[in-house]
């Protein structure tokens, strides 16, 4: 065999893997290179101090944690936030007995983290890719509204949905059968109608008022701004109708796939709506994205619109996110706002309590090997609420068991 | 049409052998033209062009430090170090990276083409079981913006597949990745056919559905069986009928069947086999079943557990293309492994090959091709730039039949040749001059060297 050495210390990576996931009461990172992704910028030489799952202090005088991590000079950054795919619902694609991620009856009520699985084969795989949460989006049904977005973190372990009913996704690009007119109308006519009652029930007493149905009290929390819409939407022309939906009943409102915003960059940017795009999707799909292009991300960003990225199509790619940022760099956008891209931006078109290393934030962390978009780095080790996990999967078990000699038939490796 | 003239010593043989010796009269003899869509490629305008003072990833395996690369006449004339060429156009690449063109032997682009309307959606002719009759070239839109996209990230060749739904696809066509306006102005002059196979899934779930055969695995492989069982009748059919016509005698021909001609030039060698099949077992059937009936099982594509059986691969002188790290889609792609290419790559005489069947990762082969190498080597391979080069430029000649034109920085070869910014293995990297054939087909700071189909012409 040319270049290739029999290597057996990622077998017991794997084996140490499962020791090294245990909570320290207070743990401190030292001599980081901290990209904090905050006004403070970049930290060199940092310290970050982690207790109970929070970050608690950043560059204290006197340094006080039971363990000390030393860094040395690596750089550290939030965790990285992975956005609208349906992580835990779908193990494999073709599989229709482990996809949960739709239903045809699903309607705006649709609560999919019921179905999430935290043992699913993508969730360490995905760690690869230093994400640590996730917004996951169901897929829905025929109804416009494909139910509500739930958050996760990349723990694996049983208790990790973070936030459910989180916030609405609703579907207004093109259609394969009828008008995206009628979704347009529909959405909006939901919120005209759910105005109007709410107009009424105010002045009746509160014995005569009717308890709101499941799907009026959403409707209620999008008109209130307690959820964002999630709005899938590409074509520019559509995008200004959503922004007067928008602005007419004061909604919370982040775009997904975006291709042809370049068009309307100003509007959005004025309009403060952060978009949700894929940066490696630059072919003209269809009509709706005759703009689409490398340097959109770039684009949008100049305009003053918060870009968050995400890896569109199959979940199992999802660990690709930081590639995505890097191709976003080649193609113009600012290695600030390419890192803001999949962790604070996101964290803040979805509201999340991470995305940024600051006190008081969820210790969801990276600390890689190098630039973290490059092809070349790795997750050197990564936390998740203070906790650390391996990026070590399936994969690696597969390709160890045929990368060892054996006298016998692989299936004894193990 | 040839007329055949049997040699007097042919002749002589066959009398003695026959004892015969009456001679018919003969009707002319039926001899088919086998390359009916011709070729109409012309090289752009190009000029003797010496490209100086960068790192060169020859695609023999070989990193040149410092080297200049002269293009003469449309081919590689030398690559060395201090080249001077008197009024030679001089590119001055220092700091930067130069590699063969691109080639992805796995492309869908033109026959599922931007944008994927209805009446763009020509890659699957999936009415039958057996479709090698239809041929990629025919649903080619030479319109797709998706070819300019291509070429901005280094692609010059590349093969066009029918899709996966039937146990044979059809034949696939390789394309110079230059703009024009027809299918015959794109085709690779004297490239041979491919024929797209499939095993697994697709096949056994598509005619399943419709109740016919494949429904099963063991279907599939009973549909492969059959038609080549049948195209080994065809085949000594025809040869019959050429020896009889050589003996001097006046056989009728066999009737034409437009399906197995092109089986036929598997048997008869000339037509190369792409097989869609991910699995270890599949793959190891489909080698021996190429055995029972004679022909070669050419290059496996989206060989997810090529791993497994990378010895079996390298010894039966298969090429494998393969991603880097798709995986789950279906049962079939779920234990892929990064490291798959490099594993297969590490076997003596493998041919590992890292392809797309993306319009959108096309745009990204070396990134891709990056990926296999630095996750190889985070686990105890040694995986060189020099060698990561040859999984996306002469491995895939070699796949395509190729390897005497393409693929390679060699004297004599085509001058196909990207110049990237930096090194090609980095998420950074960009083409920033593309060359087929010695012309500049593609400049990132020249607009003049930007092609732009009809089809975005206009477009606001």
């Amino acid at each position: 065999m040319k270049h290739f050495k029999l290597f057996t210390s990622s077998l017991m990576a794997l084996a140490m893997a499962s020791s090294t996931a245990s909570v320290a009461e207070s743990f401190a990172i030292t001599n980081a290179t901290v990209h904090t992704v905050t006004q403070q910028g970049v930290l060199e030489n940092a310290t970050v101090v982690i207790e109970n799952g929070k970050i608690t202090a950043i560059n204290p005088k006197t340094v006080q944690a039971d363990t000390i991590i030393d860094a040395k000079g690596k750089i550290l950054t939030p965790g990285f936030i992975g956005a609208m795919n349906q992580l835990g619902l779908v193990e494999v694609g073709a599989v229709s007995r482990s996809r949960d991620a739709s239903d045809k009856k699903a309607d705006i009520t649709f609560d999919a983290s019921l179905a999430f699985n935290p043992r699913s084969s993508v969730i360490p795989y995905s760690r690869k890719g230093g994400i640590t949460s996730n917004i996951v989006a169901p897929r829905g049904g025929e109804d416009i509204f494909k139910g509500q977005s739930f958050v996760v973190d990349l723990s694996g372990e049983f208790e990790s949905v973070r936030l459910s009913n989180h916030n609405v996704i609703v579907d207004l690009s093109a259609k394969s059968k009828g008008s995206r007119a009628l979704s347009l109308q529909t959405l909006q006519q939901t919120f005209a109608d759910a105005s109007k009652k709410l107009a009424k029930t105010k002045q009746k007493n509160k014995n005569e008022a009717k308890d709101p149905s499941r799907q009026d009290l959403i409707v209620n929390a999008l008109l209130a701004g307690d959820k964002a819409l999630v709005a899938y939407v590409d074509r520019a022309s559509d995008i200004l109708t959503l922004l007067k939906i928008k602005a007419e009943y004061s909604l919370d409102l982040v775009i997904v796939g975006a291709a042809d915003a370049v068009l309307v960059a100003e509007q959005i940017a004025q309009a403060n709506v952060p978009v949700v795009l894929a940066a490696l999707d630059n072919l003209p799909g269809s009509f709706d994205s005759l703009h689409a292009s490398l340097e959109n991300a770039a684009a949008l960003s100049q305009a003053g619109v918060s870009v968050a990225l995400a890896v569109n199509g199959d979940t199992h790619n999802l660990y690709q996110l930081r590639y995505h940022a890097g191709n976003a760099v080649a193609n113009g956008l600012s290695r600030d706002q390419a890192l803001a891209s999949v962790t604070a931006n996101v964290a803040d078109a979805f509201n999340l309590d991470s995305g940024r290393i600051a006190v008081g934030k969820r210790a969801d962390l990276v600390l890689w090997s190098a630039d973290p978009f490059e092809l070349s780095t790795q997750v050197s080790q990564m936390w998740i609420d203070g906790k650390q996990y391996s990026t070590t999967s399936r994969q690696d078990a597969l390709r160890d068991r045929y990368t060892t000699d054996s006298d016998m038939p692989r299936a004894y490796t193990k | 049409m040839q007329k055949f003239f049997p040699s007097v010593v042919m002749a002589a043989l066959t009398v003695a052998l026959t004892g015969c010796l009456q001679s018919e009269q003969q009707n002319e003899k039926v001899v088919f033209n086998d390359n009916p869509y011709p070729s109409t490629y012309k090289v752009l305008p190009s000029q003797t062009t010496l490209i100086k003072n960068a790192t060169v990833l020859t695609g023999t395996g070989t990193r040149l430090d410092n080297a200049d690369v002269l293009m003469v006449d449309g081919k590689i004339n030398k690559v060395g170090q201090n080249l001077a060429v008197e009024g030679a156009v001089e590119v001055d690449a220092k700091g930067k990276w130069l590699t063969p063109g691109i080639i992805d032997v796995h492309s869908h682009l033109g026959v599922y083409p931007s944008p994927s309307v209805e009446s763009h959606s020509d890659g699957n002719e999936m009415s039958s079981p057996n479709t090698s009759e239809v041929w990629a070239e025919h649903s080619v839109w030479p319109q797709d913006p998706g070819f300019q996209a291509a070429r901005a990230g280094g692609i010059t060749t590349l093969q066009i597949l029918p899709g996966s739904a039937n146990l044979f696809g059809g034949r696939g066509v390789t394309l110079r990745n230059v703009p024009s306006h027809t299918m015959q102005g794109m085709k690779f002059p004297d490239a041979p056919y491919g024929l797209k196979m499939a095993c697994g899934e697709n096949p056994k779930r598509v005619y399943g559905n419709r109740k016919v055969l494949p429904s099963t695995r063991m279907g599939n492989m009973a549909g492969y069986r059959m038609a080549w069982a049948e195209a080994t009748e065809y085949k000594r059919a025809w040869e019959q009928y050429e020896a009889d016509y050589a003996a001097g005698k006046n056989p009728t021909a066999p009737v034409r069947d437009i399906e197995l001609d092109t089986l036929k030039g598997v048997l008869d060698g000339d037509i190369l086999i792409h097989n869609h099949c991910y699995k270890a077992e599949e793959m190891a059937m489909m080698i021996d079943l190429s055995k029972e009936f004679n022909y070669h099982a050419g290059t496996f594509h989206h060989a997810i557990e090529a791993y497994k059986i990378a010895d079996l691969l390298a010894e039966n002188g298969n090429c494998a293309a393969m991603w880097p790290d798709w995986w789950g889609f279906k049962m079939e792609a779920y234990d892929m492994v990064h490291e798959n290419v490099a594993i297969v790559d590490a076997v003596k005489n493998s041919c590992a090959v890292v392809h797309s069947d993306s319009a959108s990762t096309i745009q990204r082969l070396n990134q891709e091709a990056g990926k296999v190498m630095y996750r190889a080597n985070d686990n105890g391979f040694e995986v060189t730039p020099e060698l990561a080069i040859t999984w996306i430029t002469a491995n895939a000649a070699k796949s395509l039949g190729l390897a005497d034109k393409t693929g390679s920085l060699e004297s004599g070869k085509n001058a196909d040749v990207v110049i990237w910014n930096q090194n090609p293995f980095s998420v950074y990297a960009q083409a920033e001059q593309v060359f087929i054939d010695g012309a500049k087909v593609y400049d990132r700071f020249d607009e003049k060297y930007q092609a732009k189909s009809d089809f975005m012409l206009g477009q606001r």
